[in-house]
């Protein structure tokens, strides 16, 4: 099963230090020592705020993911139970991101610096990748203030689903012909 | 505060007023959200839907500058449902048969048409107040901005009093600081009436202790607050009480002050202005000298928290270049004044302090290396005086009788309210991760990256479709006093007629539009209340590039190096 990051809307405060958090785990240092406007600021989630929620929204990492099979170039792909765009296999063709459900994907000019053929910004496919790779699992989970973010691995959906019928079955047993 | 932070956390319900802990310190809120969690109450006060307010029990959205006619109704309904604490009243407080008097015709009927909450909903809040086992008031810049803001305290404060609030853990009332480190400001005496640890300038028993530790002679008249010098500068014609210099250090009025206007011509017409800031700003572009200081990450010192709490902070980096920290560019500029000050390190001023005040005497530089905060009063210097979580132990107040006084008194509309021509309401509020004026956050680009000039302007939907403004727009809003433009952001959180906006942006500065006038007593300016009008603006390419340069010209004149940076 796919993992993916769960927000908690009773205790983010809507601080947006996810966001940053994010920036910095894929980007690196670099972006504290390169000029302004030489590096790309590009979060993979984003904070909604309506009337009665805050919560960042960001990929579900979907078992039969609608991103995945409509990229052209099978840019997308599933590696270690997360959805990855390889953004070096990207052609900028913004189907996934129409395909997404949850507004997940955005486009965004590459961070790895290079140009297209009319000497352009490339621009590719953007979106939370669950930090694989990266050591420590997810910064905005590290990072959140309040920890208001959960990985949701299968272990935890198997844990979560048990509890849940555990309950379910003790609350059935209360109820009397 | 008379509590401590951590004892937030276990308060059985948390009364926030007029105070915005996500935006100003989501470390603050992390402890509304546990206390939460461990069952508290919440009742938020506040016009907006704050991060507090949603996840509230209860939440008052009453319309800004009614706060006084709130709080006394609030009262009204703890003594006519008889839910005050009458032998706390009767041990510990003084003037209880005047207060009730005054807030009988204080009836929720009464406040709801001020503040446009339901008579019903106030009775709701007044009884959870008053019912739980222990009741804690959070209150904010949503009190202290306004030019009645000094009552409200009080009125707050007497909440507290009519049902023994005070005087055990987890009980109380706090004020949560507008600013890092204010509260250690005030406790170091930077305020115009007295010296270090509130010992009053015109005590003459005070003033002679001081004399003689400093070997010179010290006046015994409170100065001048910060926020009258504009008018001791314009319109003082005694030239021996006119102000003709100004140093200021780690503060940008031209900035951070109402009526942005007026501060300009107040710094132009000022004979010679010092300014000493770790990055340009505003108030430099007026000064006729700049001395480059440390940052927070540069030097070593002590800073106090809202709740009294002193705590070092510890150099991490070596500073670069041409800079000194402030103590040391104050004991130069000292001794080139005639009175030589010389220190080898923030310990031995710490140590004068504590000598000169006995209610920080027990805060000796070990101790906190040993236990990490003291919240003062802690007069001893041995182990045992730990300092003072909470205060008022027993129902023991300030008050040379020992008693709690109760304050009641009428309510005051702002100073300027809406009218036809200016027919919205504007309050400046705070955005996290932009802290204070944006010296500091300005430059740091991660969130520089998140949001940059010009601004929002927070303003309810039902407005937005009335102006016909879309989110992002930009637009123009301006008051009596200036105009500026800055972009709209509907959002569902505020109500219709009231609009928003974060205070440092320097193209977008909502300061320009904002009224001087003040609190009585604190000279704390209205900045939470003044009337704008909006108005769309059809060319928004025009306005683009009209913000875009502006950006530009203000980086060019501070020196910023402007070829390497997008709007
Ligand atoms: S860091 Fe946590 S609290 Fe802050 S916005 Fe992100 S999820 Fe919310």
């Amino acid at each position: 099963m796919n993992y993916f990051v769960k927000g908690n809307p009773d205790l983010c405060i809507g601080c947006r230090t996810c966001m940053i958090g994010c920036v910095v785990a894929h980007e690196g240092a670099k972006i504290f020592q390169m000029k302004p406007g030489e590096y790309v600021f590009n979060p993979k989630l984003d904070i909604v705020k309506t009337a009665t929620i805050t919560i960042p929204v960001q990929c579900k990492h979907c078992e039969n993911p609608a991103c995945m099979n409509a990229c052209p170039v099978g840019a997308i792909e599933v590696i270690d139970n997360a959805v990855v765009v390889s953004q070096n296999k990207c052609i900028g063709c913004k189907t996934c991101m129409i395909a997404c459900p949850y507004g997940a994907i955005d486009m965004v000019v590459s961070s790895d610096g290079s140009k297209q053929l009319d000497g352009n910004s490339r621009m590719v496919a953007n979106k939370c990748d669950l930090c694989t790779g990266i050591e420590g699992g997810p910064a905005c989970v590290r990072v959140c203030p309040t920890a208001s973010l959960k990985l949701v691995t299968e272990e935890a959906v198997e844990t979560s689903v048990s509890n849940k019928r555990m309950a379910a079955a003790i609350s059935l047993t209360q109820v009397k012909e | 505060m008379s509590m401590g932070i951590p004892e937030i956390e276990n308060a059985k319900l948390l009364f926030i007023f007029g105070y915005n802990g996500a935006d100003s310190h989501p470390i603050v809120a992390r402890r509304i959200i546990k206390a939460k969690q461990k069952g508290a109450k919440l009742i938020v006060v506040d016009p907006r839907i704050t991060e507090s307010a949603r996840i509230a029990d209860m939440h008052l959205q009453l319309k800004g500058g009614s706060n006084m006619a709130l709080v006394q109704a609030i009262g009204n309904v703890i003594i006519n449902e008889g839910l005050a604490d009458q032998k706390f009243i009767e041990d510990h407080t003084n003037g209880y048969e005047e207060y009730k008097e005054f807030v009988k015709k204080y009836t929720p009927e009464y406040a709801e048409p001020i503040c446009h909450v339901p008579a019903e909903q106030i009775r709701e809040a007044a009884r959870a107040y008053a019912k739980a086992e222990t009741s804690m008031i959070l209150y904010g810049m949503g009190v202290c901005q306004f030019a009645q803001a000094v009552d409200v305290v009080k009125g707050l404060a007497s909440l507290a009093l009519l049902t023994g609030n005070f005087g055990g853990p987890n009980m109380g009332i706090g004020p949560v600081r507008g600013q890092n480190n204010v509260q250690g400001a005030c406790d170091m005496g930077a305020l115009p009436n007295c010296y270090s640890g509130y010992q009053s300038v015109t005590d003459d028993a005070v003033r002679e202790k001081f004399e003689k530790a400093w070997g010179v002679k010290l006046s015994n008249k409170v100065g001048i607050p910060l926020t009258h010098v504009p008018h001791r500068v314009l319109e003082e014609k005694d030239e021996k009480k006119k102000i003709h210099a100004y140093y200021i250090f780690g503060e940008d009025p031209a900035q951070s002050d109402p009526d942005l206007n007026e501060i300009r011509e107040t710094l132009d017409k000022l004979d010679f202005v010092i300014m000493q800031d770790i990055f340009m700003n505003k108030t430099g572009l007026h000064a006729d000298v700049i001395l480059p200081s440390t940052a927070w990450g540069e030097h070593d010192g002590i800073y106090s928290a809202c709740d009294r709490g002193f705590a070092r902070i510890r150099k991490a980096i070596e500073p670069k270049g041409d800079v000194k920290t402030d103590w040391e560019i104050i004991s130069l500029i000292s001794t080139a004044m005639g009175y030589p000050m010389h220190y080898n390190n923030t310990q031995e001023i710490w140590d004068e302090m504590r000598s000169l005040t006995p209610s920080f005497h027990g805060a000796t530089y070990e101790k906190l290396e040993a236990l990490g905060s003291i919240q003062w009063p802690c007069r001893d210097e041995s182990m045992e005086d730990k300092g003072t979580p909470y205060l008022f132990t027993g129902g023991k107040f300030s008050h040379p009788d020992g008693r709690g006084k109760f304050f009641a008194t009428e309510w005051r509309p702002p100073c300027e309210v809406e009218s036809p021509e200016y027919p919205y309401s504007l309050s400046t509020v705070r955005e996290v991760g932009h802290y204070s004026v944006r010296t500091m956050t300005g430059n740091c680009r991660a969130l520089a990256n998140l949001e940059d000039e010009p601004g929002w302007i927070q303003m309810s939907p039902e407005d937005c479709d009335k102006l016909n403004v879309k989110e992002g727009e930009l637009i123009r809003v301006f008051s009596r006093r200036g105009s500026l433009m800055t972009r709209v952001l509907p959002t569902e959180r505020v109500k219709p007629g009231a609009t928003y906006m974060t205070y440092q942006w320097w193209v977008g500065a909502c300061n320009e539009l904002t009224t001087p006038y003040l609190d009585p007593v604190s000279n704390t300016p209205e900045s939470k209340y003044c009337a704008i009008n909006l108005e769309k603006i059809n060319d928004q390419a025009w306005a683009e590039q009209c913000i875009k340069d502006s950006y530009e010209s203000i980086r060019k004149n501070m020196g910023i190096d402007t070829a390497k940076k997008e709007v």
